[in-house]
C-alpha cells in the first residue's frame, strides 16, 4: 500500500516536471502534450472514482497554482475527468487498450470543453471559442497525449522476466 | 447524525464529489484578492514541500546552465589572463629595451623577430623591419643584452639575421679586462669559443665585448663570459669557451645598430680589387 502511494507520488512528480522542463522541448505547433492527465488517467482507471477525484482535485489545483489560470478551474476539470475515468475503473470492467485509449480521448474532450466553458463563463470568452479551441487545440493535443499512453501500453506489452518473491 | 455519517459512506463517490467540485466553485466565484490569499495559504501549507521539491528541480536545472555558462566565462577569462600576462611581459620587455636605447650613443631601430629559422645548419632568424626603415646589409643586431647577429639580407619590411649561433659567423672580439683580441665561433651553434694565445692574459670569468675591428659591430656590446679555459693540442693556443650573454632561445625583441660596416665607404675599392685579383689568377 505504502509502496503504491510512493509510486504513484513519483510517478506524478515526476509527470510535473516533465510537463515543465520535457515537454517544452516536444512542443509541435504549439500543441503540447498533457502528461498529468496522462497520470492521471492510469490512476484513476487503477483505483476508480473516489481516489480520481481526490487525486484530480489535488493535481488540478497544484497546476492553477503554478500557471497563470484562474484559481479552480484546472481542479474543477481535473475532478471530473477523474472522476469520469474512474468509472471505468478495472475493477468495475475488464477492457482491452483501444478501448483505454478511446477513454483517454473522452476524458481528454469532457477536460478541455469544461475548461472553455469556464473560460466563457469567467472571463467572456465567446461561445465559438468552445469550438475553435476544441478542434484547433484539445483534438491536436489529446492525439499527442494518446501517443505517450499508446507507448506505456506498448512498454506493458514488453514480456519480463519473471521476478522470484 | 449517525444516518449522515452512514451517508456519506454509502455515497462516498458523490460526496467526494460534491466536495470537490463546491471547493472549485468556491474558489472560481472567490475574488482575484481572494483568489490570491487562498493560493498564497495552499502554496504555504499543502503545497509547500512539494513546491520546495520542484524549486530544487528547477535550481538544479539553473544550476547545469549556470556551470556551462561559469566554463565559457573561465575559458574566455583563461584566454583574457594569458593574453593581458603577455603584454605585461612584452611591457617589461620594452620598457627595458626603451632604456637601452637611450644607454647607447647610437641610433637603434627596435624590431621583432618573426620566424625563426629551426634549422641546425644555418641559424638565422627574420626581423620585422627592412629597407623601408632604412636598414641596409651588415648592420649589427643586439639584444638589451649584447650583440646577437648581423643583418645579411634585407627586404622592403623584413630583414634577414645570421645569429652569432650560425658556425659561418665569426666576430671579433676582446678580453674587457686585459683588451685580448680573439675571434668568438662556434662549431655547432651551441658551444662558443676563442682560441687566444698560449701566454693571453685570460681569466675565467673574464667579460668579452666586442671589439670594433671587425668592421661589424660597434666596440664595447656584450658578447659573453670566459666560461672555462682548456689546453688545446697545438701549445702556442689556448681555448677559451665562452657562456654567450644573449639566450637566443628566447628571442624575442632585437635591435639594429643603424651603423654600415665601416668598410662601406672603401667598397667600391675593395671590389675593384676581387675584380682585378680574379682576373690576375685567370690568367695563364
Amino acid at each position: 500500500m505504502i509502496s503504491d502511494i510512493i509510486k504513484w507520488v513519483i510517478v506524478f512528480m515526476g509527470s510535473l516536471i516533465l510537463q515543465t522542463s520535457f515537454v517544452p522541448i516536444i512542443t509541435v505547433a504549439g500543441i503540447k502534450p498533457d502528461l498529468l492527465m496522462v497520470a492521471l488517467f492510469f490512476f484513476s482507471i487503477k483505483y476508480g472514482v473516489m481516489p480520481g477525484i481526490f487525486v484530480g482535485f489535488a493535481l488540478g489545483l497544484g497546476q492553477d497554482l503554478y500557471s497563470p489560470s484562474l484559481l479552480g478551474q484546472n481542479a474543477l476539470t481535473k475532478t471530473i475527468a477523474g472522476a469520469f475515468i474512474g468509472l471505468f475503473n478495472e475493477r468495475m470492467m475488464r477492457s482491452d487498450p483501444f478501448i483505454k485509449t478511446a477513454l483517454l480521448f473522452v476524458a481528454f474532450l469532457i477536460h478541455d470543453a469544461l475548461y472553455f466553458i469556464i473560460q466563457i463563463i469567467k472571463l467572456g470568452d465567446p461561445i465559438a471559442t468552445l469550438f475553435a479551441g476544441l478542434f484547433v487545440k484539445s483534438l491536436p493535443r489529446a492525439l499527442y497525449s494518446i501517443v505517450f499512453a499508446v507507448l506505456f501500453y506498448i512498454w506493458e506489452l514488453i514480456p519480463k522476466p519473471a521476478i522470484r518473491k | 447524525m449517525q444516518w449522515i455519517i452512514r451517508f456519506f459512506v454509502s455515497h462516498r463517490n458523490l460526496t467526494s464529489l460534491c466536495a470537490t467540485v463546491v471547493a472549485s466553485f468556491l474558489m472560481l466565484s472567490s475574488n482575484p484578492g481572494q483568489q490570491q490569499n487562498i493560493a498564497r495559504l495552499l502554496t504555504y501549507s499543502v503545497f509547500y514541500p512539494f513546491q520546495f521539491y520542484f524549486t530544487q528541480t528547477t535550481r538544479i536545472k539553473n544550476v547545469f546552465a549556470e556551470n556551462r555558462s561559469l566554463k565559457n566565462e573561465i575559458a574566455g577569462l583563461s584566454v583574457r589572463v594569458a593574453q593581458l600576462s603577455e603584454c605585461g611581459k612584452e611591457n617589461d620587455r620594452l620598457t627595458g629595451m626603451l632604456s637601452i636605447s637611450q644607454q647607447y650613443p647610437y641610433t637603434l631601430v627596435p624590431a621583432r623577430v618573426v620566424v625563426r629559422d629551426p634549422s641546425f645548419v644555418s641559424r638565422s632568424a627574420i626581423i620585422n623591419v627592412g629597407k623601408d626603415q632604412g636598414i641596409l646589409p651588415y648592420m649589427p643586431v643586439m639584444t638589451g643584452r649584447g650583440a646577437a647577429g648581423k643583418i645579411i639580407q634585407v627586404m622592403g619590411r623584413m630583414s634577414l639575421v645570421q645569429l652569432m649561433l650560425d658556425p659561418a659567423n665569426r666576430t671579433s672580439v676582446m678580453v674587457q679586462r686585459s683588451r685580448e683580441i680573439g675571434i668568438l665561433e662556434t662549431d655547432n651553434g651551441d658551444d662558443f669559443f676563442i682560441m687566444f694565445r698560449a701566454h693571453a692574459d685570460v681569466n675565467v670569468g673574464d667579460t668579452i665585448i666586442t671589439s670594433g675591428l671587425g668592421g661589424i659591430y660597434p666596440r664595447g656590446l656584450l658578447a659573453g663570459q670566459v666560461k672555462k679555459l682548456t689546453e688545446n693540442r697545438d701549445p702556442i693556443f689556448k681555448k677559451a669557451i665562452i657562456s654567450p650573454e644573449v639566450n637566443f632561445d628566447r628571442l624575442e625583441e632585437v635591435f639594429v645598430i643603424k651603423l654600415p660596416p665601416q668598410w662601406a665607404s672603401f667598397k667600391q675599392e675593395l671590389d675593384s680589387l676581387e675584380t682585378i685579383s680574379a682576373k690576375g689568377t685567370a690568367q695563364p
